[in-house]
């Protein structure tokens, strides 16, 4: 259970270091595609390319941030903590946070 | 005798690595290496800048991988190490804290008590709330170094722990290595061979790849070496 505490507990500390990319690609598709989609209603069937758009931009992302903070992960191993876990962790947070977004505003638009 | 999930640090442990080879390109940089680190002992390790210090304490923590290294604990390979809770941690040669942290958020990620930690640095204990980038590079050094110290892993590895800590530091933090090491097994590698020679009970030379143990007389061996001139 300590472990699963950690790894939730590193995930969302090193979320806080990628958002700013990771949000702002979301913040992107969802301003400059997703949005006007809604407003000028051909947003059905939309999602799966946004999901997809949002996956090839993750190698991005990650590239960037390998570049820029290259000792970014030496406190998430001394959690115990793996490079590849924390980008799983992070993956999948900011999936469901870009889908939960995503049919928000789908729903707020219907 | 299995490994256990987690490891109890008031029992003696023996870490062990062996088989470590690593190249840059046509430099083979580590070869024939083993390195043996025990519960009450402080083991140093020497060699000149590029020798692959770092990249061995690296491995032998397990965030850097090498193929046939073997990293045992008791006899049980335990690769990459960092995964077994509450086996080993490390200081890298750069910071390890994220400076969106204050110190004693950290502390509390690691489950180390700040007071213990600092209770020999009185000046320290007030940096509780301050983020790396409001201290000087020394304090933070030395902070990091405690914290590590402080957690509750059956070994250390430190890399230039000593890099900008003031000598009244030094020599309250070697004591703090003192006092820890019955509990714990500690690895260090710095180039303040002087201060490294005096605390440790074990020093190892890297040099053009191998691990060499030295003697009763390590600073004739070092100057042999052509890590010392004099």
């Amino acid at each position: 259970m300590a472990i699963i505490i950690t790894w939730v507990r590193a995930v969302g500390l090193f979320y806080g270091n990628v958002a700013p990319f990771m949000l702002g690609i979301t913040a992107l598709l969802l301003g400059f595609v997703l949005l006007p989609a809604l407003y000028e209603g051909w947003a059905d069937g939309l999602l799966p390319a946004l999901l997809l758009i949002k996956l090839i931009t993750s190698p991005v992302v990650w590239y960037l941030s390998e570049q820029m903070r290259p000792n970014q992960y030496w406190l998430y191993y001394n959690l115990g903590v793996s490079r590849r876990r924390l980008w799983v962790g992070v993956g999948v947070l900011d999936g469901l946070l870009f889908l939960g977004l995503t049919v928000g505003l789908q729903r707020l638009y219907s | 005798m299995t490994l256990p999930s987690r490891f109890c640090v008031t029992e003696p442990h023996l870490l062990e690595a062996d088989g470590i080879r690593l190249s840059f390109g046509s430099r083979q940089v580590l070869a024939d290496i083993y390195l043996r680190v025990q519960t009450g002992q402080i083991t140093g390790l020497l060699g000149r800048n590029g020798s692959g210090k770092s990249s061995l304490l690296q491995t032998v923590f397990g965030a850097r991988t090498v193929p046939d290294a073997s990293v045992r604990v008791n006899g049980h390979r335990v690769v990459p190490a960092f995964q077994t809770p509450g086996l080993v941690n490390y200081l890298p040669q750069a910071s390890l804290l994220p400076t969106n942290l204050s110190l004693g958020q950290v502390a509390r990620l690691l489950r180390v008590d700040w007071e213990a930690a600092t209770a020999n640095f009185p000046e320290l204990r007030g940096q509780f709330r301050c983020r790396p980038g409001e201290l000087s590079g020394g304090t933070a050094r030395l902070l990091q170094v405690l914290l590590l110290l402080h957690a509750d892993t059956a070994f250390s590895l430190f890399d230039e722990p000593f890099t900008g800590v003031m000598p009244l530091h030094l020599e309250t933090l070697a004591d703090e290595m003192q006092r820890v090491k019955p509990r714990k097994g500690l690895l260090l590698s710095d180039h303040r061979y002087a201060e490294v020679l005096a605390l440790c009970d074990v020093v190892y030379l890297l040099h053009q790849g191998r691990l060499l143990k030295l003697g009763a007389d390590p600073r004739a061996e070092l100057c042999d070496y052509g890590y010392l001139a004099t």
